[in-house]
């Protein structure tokens, strides 16, 4: 076998210097790295359902389930308003987003002391880790969309124009939960305790969120406060876009991307500091 | 002159060593380290967290070509690790730069991200693109890396159902064929089983042929000298000789300091200056007491520790061990065991061991020294100290640890001419 060396005088040189500056977010970089964004993501959908039995149904029953629950609980023995709509689908809605979002959240906040192996042997932009395990819910998503198309006609509602927006808003709970995951990862590097307070963390956004409830049962005064947590204004946009009644509150979807963009650039900033420290201290 | 490789300059890195810093893997460590901080503030602060910082690496600086093969040698903690951990991009330095001509593999991240659900093809994939093949390039490879593994009937199987055998020979296929400018081994050459380590040689000399930088850390001399065309030795972070292998060599093996055990260092903490007793200098001479480091297979070794004394040791046990440089203990020998009674211990001295003949088979080997107690309890110091070698022209690791000689009778079944 000939090996050949790249002497060639093009040959890609790489500069190693100390981290300095707070901005410097070497995107580039991730650009050059996207296959692998690619294999991680393959990855972590492959093996999500090795050795069950009934494999990627899984994704169909848990927000199924989840849903039937819900309804039993809080729509029929509670009897929570669910402004008109059916209550099944007033949660399913809801639980779209809201499952993808827990779900990116756990999985990246895990992330990077999930993977010490990889960050103590060898070098790639270390931000893939957690927007790859941000991203592969995003199958889970899919499924459950699937599962909306046929409850719908079920319960008499009509697809709208609305429901061409959705990508829009799959996207902001993605960036949502990145923003936030890129914070608990960091900080879980070296206090393991945030592994701990993921789980609480989200059961307590979960009802902090209009996930079981409509916006319209929180008191006006209270709602600017209210729609500061970003999941507000992601879960009106999914409910006026699959539901199609009203106008979307777009008060609250406007707050919740601000508080995004604003939360994002902290946590990349974040990141990209504590990047260096990684393999020294996981 | 050849093209640049690896261009070094003033590159330095500062560690912070802090008890706090220990890891906290579980809530309960988090939890009595934080009540010890509560309530202790003051005397904890006084003994633990001392925040001490020191220079893994100290002003390096460095030009290597391109189709040099690079020994990097040195004591523990010299730095040697370190410095392939910053060039392969692992960790930042805290100063200086450093610039990398072509593509770097190490023989670290044979098998990494390889996970024991997915099956072997799958795992190709994987790995491939952690250590940064295109998928076009691995699909290229695909066929010439099942063949390097010979796992083509388990190639749809997942790599847990492997044997190990089989798991290492897939991890280092897909390695084998990174094809990278400049390869990067930090002491693999060690571990492994047999077959592993030959592949390893092989691939090593397949890469050096088509004038492959090669960089290897290494405690193994013997390996060293005959692969490396340069020699670097390390010495707490600074560059001590650069140059011929055999005189780098030589001079590594002179050095008499020895270094704190990683492993002891929760126990009695990171710094010797600090413990109640620790060896300043290790020695080694022939029986003669002419100092020396090569010994022939059979001959004795005297072994010289200089101790420094803090506070006073009550009847310490001092143990001597030999580890072979792929970290096989190879024997021991203490004062308690051996029965020699170490008085009360309140000066600084010198404690000399004289060892039976040494049968070690042909290696390199480190030398370790604990100071216990009598009831192997308490630990007092653990250092590890300069290297030696034992040669002789037919034993080898192959004979296992050491050799002596039986005694052999045959029985043909009567049917004696």
């Amino acid at each position: 076998m000939e090996l050949t060396a790249g002497v060639t005088p093009g040959r890609p040189s790489v500069v190693i210097v100390p981290y300095k500056g707070l901005f410097q977010l070497d995107l580039p970089d991730i650009w050059r790295y996207r296959e692998l964004l690619y294999f991680l993501v393959w990855k972590d959908i492959l093996i999500r359902y090795k050795q069950t039995v009934i494999g990627m149904s899984w994704a169909i029953l848990q927000p199924l389930i989840t849903m039937v629950i819900f309804t039993v609980i809080f729509g029929t023995l509670v009897h929570v308003p669910s402004d008109g709509t059916p209550y099944p689908i007033f949660a399913f809605a809801a639980l779209l987003p809201w499952n993808f979002f827990s779900q990116a959240l756990s999985r990246s906040g895990a992330s990077l002391v999930g993977n010490t192996n990889l960050i103590t042997k060898v070098y790639f932009p270390r931000l893939l880790i957690p927007l790859s395990s941000t991203i592969s819910p995003v199958v889970d998503l899919f499924f459950s969309f699937l599962i909306l198309l046929v409850l719908m006609p079920m319960y008499g509602i009509a697809p709208t124009w609305g429901l061409l927006l959705l990508p829009l808003f799959v996207m902001l709970t993605l960036a949502t939960a990145l923003a936030v995951g890129l914070w608990l990862t960091t900080l879980n590097v070296k206090y393991r305790d945030v592994g701990y307070v993921i789980p609480f963390l989200i059961q307590i956004w979960m009802y902090a969120s209009p996930v079981v409830y409509p916006l319209s049962m929180v008191p006006a005064k209270w709602r600017l406060l209210y729609s500061l947590n970003p999941m507000v204004g992601i879960i009106e946009g999914f409910r006026w876009a699959i539901i199609g009644s009203g106008r979307p509150d777009v008060l609250s979807i406007v707050i919740s991307s601000l508080v995004v963009v604003v939360l994002m650039a902290g946590g990349l900033i974040y990141f990209k500091n504590m990047e260096q420290t990684f393999a020294d201290i996981i | 002159m050849s093209a640049q490789s690896i261009v070094v300059e003033n590159l330095s890195k500062q560690y912070h060593v802090n008890r706090s810093q220990t890891r906290h893997d579980t809530i309960r460590d988090q939890f009595m380290d934080s009540l010890t901080s509560l309530f202790s503030r003051n005397r904890r602060s006084h003994q633990h967290t001392k925040t001490t910082s020191f220079w893994a690496l100290d002003d390096i600086s460095l030009e290597i070509e391109q189709g040099q093969i690079v020994g990097i040698i040195g004591h523990n903690g010299a730095g040697k690790s370190t410095l392939l951990k910053i060039l392969s991009r692992i960790t930042t330095p805290t100063l200086g730069r450093a610039e990398i001509f072509g593509r770097v593999g190490s023989l670290l991240e044979v098998g990494t991200g390889f996970h024991p659900e997915l099956t072997g093809r799958e795992n190709i994939f994987l790995n491939g693109a952690i250590i940064g093949m295109t998928r076009e390039e691995i699909n290229r490879q695909f066929d010439a890396i099942v063949d390097f593994a010979e796992i083509e009937e388990f190639i749809d199987m997942p790599v847990k159902r492997y044997s190990s055998g089989m798991y290492v020979r897939l991890a280092f296929a897909v390695s084998a064929h990174l094809k990278p400018d400049i390869l990067m081994i930090d002491e693999v050459l060690s571990v492994g089983d047999l077959q592993f380590q030959r592949k390893c040689m092989a691939y090593t000399e397949e890469l050096r042929k088509s004038n492959s930088t090669i960089l290897f850390v290494s405690h193994n001399m013997f390996a060293v000298k005959s692969m490396c065309n340069r020699v670097i030795f390390l010495s707490e972070g600074r560059v001590c000789f650069d140059g011929a292998p055999a005189e780098a060599i030589k001079l590594y093996e002179g050095e008499n300091k020895t270094s704190a055990l990683p492993w002891a260092q929760n126990e009695i903490g990171a710094d010797p200056s600090q413990w109640d007793i620790h060896v300043d200098e290790l020695e080694t001479f022939d029986e003669q007491g002419v100092p020396l480091s090569l010994f022939n297979y059979g001959e004795r070794m005297r072994v010289r520790l200089k101790f420094n004394v803090r506070r006073t040791v009550m009847h310490p046990n001092f143990l001597i061990s030999f580890i072979r440089s792929d970290e096989v203990a190879c024997c021991n020998y203490n004062t308690e065991m051996d029965g020699f009674s170490v008085p009360v211990l309140e000066t600084d001295g010198t404690i000399e061991l004289l060892t039976p003949p040494l049968n070690l088979v042909s290696e390199s080997y480190k030398i370790c020294v604990l100071v216990r107690d009598a009831k192997f309890e308490r630990l007092y110091c653990a250092q590890v100290g300069k290297s030696f070698h034992v040669r002789h022209d037919v034993l080898n690791t192959h004979f296992g640890v050491f050799h002596e000689q039986g005694e052999w009778s045959i029985d043909t079944g009567g049917a004696l001419s």
